[in-house]
């Protein structure tokens, strides 16, 4: 499987493979991010999620989380969103970066997770939040890893149902 | 299945069509070590060595690639370029170029001694031949061009025959579902 489930929730949800607290940076609590490895869809605002970017070992980070607007279903291959996929291959990458699915032909979202001085720094920036407006959060460990930048050039998804940017077609 | 071209003086004895590549790791132009596997995957692969970012001969031949990532982006191929320039000046230069591909950095040229690629020509940096070789996902050779002289390297359209030989040899949806 090349993706898993990924979902804001109120609190740690019974079954999930992992989850911590997400706050806000004056601290102020904003829910708990949820990961569940597995095929069936755990709660209604489920979505998507290079499966890569799971790690219930993973450290801290800072997110920048950023979801259309309700409402609004921009095409997968839009061109405003193919070109941040391209500026995410051609800038210093962060440490993991998952768009987000609900369906097979729209964006549902886009994860950033930066560690570090130097990254979190950029985040605001990030190629995605050019696109609509970001939340940035900080994540308890436990959740989220580190992935190795995509080889590039690709911007396509390996099938319409894989999260950008995993990697390759099923063997 | 491909065509497998007999050696010729036009190839270098390293890259020669029919033999598999060494899985070479690497730290990319990041510093962050990646294996030459992990960065083909499942994908045909235009494998680029190049001398340098100081060269002009590469910078032309650059923007050759450049022009060509374009399709690669959305054609299911990928683009590794491997000099012996150490990741942050390689994190430049791509920049600069404008580059979306991983750039591998060999300043301690281990992999150049494996691969026999040293241009021995050239004492001062001792780089890379200027080389380009299309590799499957096994990473078997297909393909080399010899570009030590400008006029030995592929040009965009060498490549992209290649590249549709490639692809049609390890999809097997190739030929377009029809009712």
């Amino acid at each position: 499987m090349s993706w898993c489930w990924i979902a804001f929730v109120e609190d740690r949800p019974a079954g999930a493979d992992a989850a911590a607290s997400t706050t806000t940076g004056d601290g102020r609590r904003v829910g708990t991010l949820a990961v569940w490895l597995r095929r069936a869809k755990p709660v209604r605002s489920a979505r998507r999620m290079d499966l890569r970017l799971a790690d219930p070992a993973g450290a801290a980070a800072t997110l920048s989380l950023v979801l259309p607007p309700a409402g609004m279903r921009l095409p997968f291959d839009d061109v405003a969103l193919q070109h941040a996929r391209r500026r995410v291959l051609a800038e210093t990458p962060f440490d993991g970066v998952s768009t987000l699915l609900a369906d097979a032909s729209h964006f549902a979202g886009a994860l950033t997770v930066a560690r570090g001085e130097a990254q979190v720094a950029r985040l605001p920036d990030e190629p995605f939040a050019r696109l609509f407006a970001a939340r940035v959060l900080h994540l308890g460990e436990g959740v989220l890893g580190s992935v190795a930048p995509p080889a590039g050039p690709t911007i396509e998804r390996y099938g319409s149902a894989q999260p950008w940017p995993w990697d390759r077609f099923p063997a | 299945m491909l065509e497998q071209p007999a050696p010729t003086p036009d190839r270098l004895p390293a890259l020669v069509p029919g033999r598999r590549l060494p899985d070479l790791r690497l730290p990319d132009h990041t510093g962050s070590e990646r294996a030459l596997s992990e960065l083909v995957a499942g994908d045909p692969v235009v494998l680029q060595t190049f001398r340098g970012w100081w060269c002009p001969k590469e910078q032309a031949f650059f923007r050759r690639l450049v022009a060509l990532q374009d399709e690669m982006e959305v054609a299911y191929a990928r683009i590794v370029s491997l000099s012996v320039d150490p990741p942050a000046v390689s994190a430049a230069f791509r920049a600069g170029l404008g580059a979306r591909w991983t750039f591998l950095c060999d300043p301690d040229r281990r992999a150049l001694a494996r691969l026999g690629l040293r241009e021995t020509t050239d004492t001062v940096h001792n780089p890379y031949v200027p080389a380009v070789a299309t590799v499957l996902p096994d990473l078997t050779m297909t393909r080399s061009w010899n570009g030590y002289w400008f006029w030995g390297r592929p040009t965009l359209e060498e490549l992209r025959q290649e590249l549709r030989a490639m692809t049609r040899a390890i999809r097997p949806d190739w030929e377009a579902p029809v009712p």
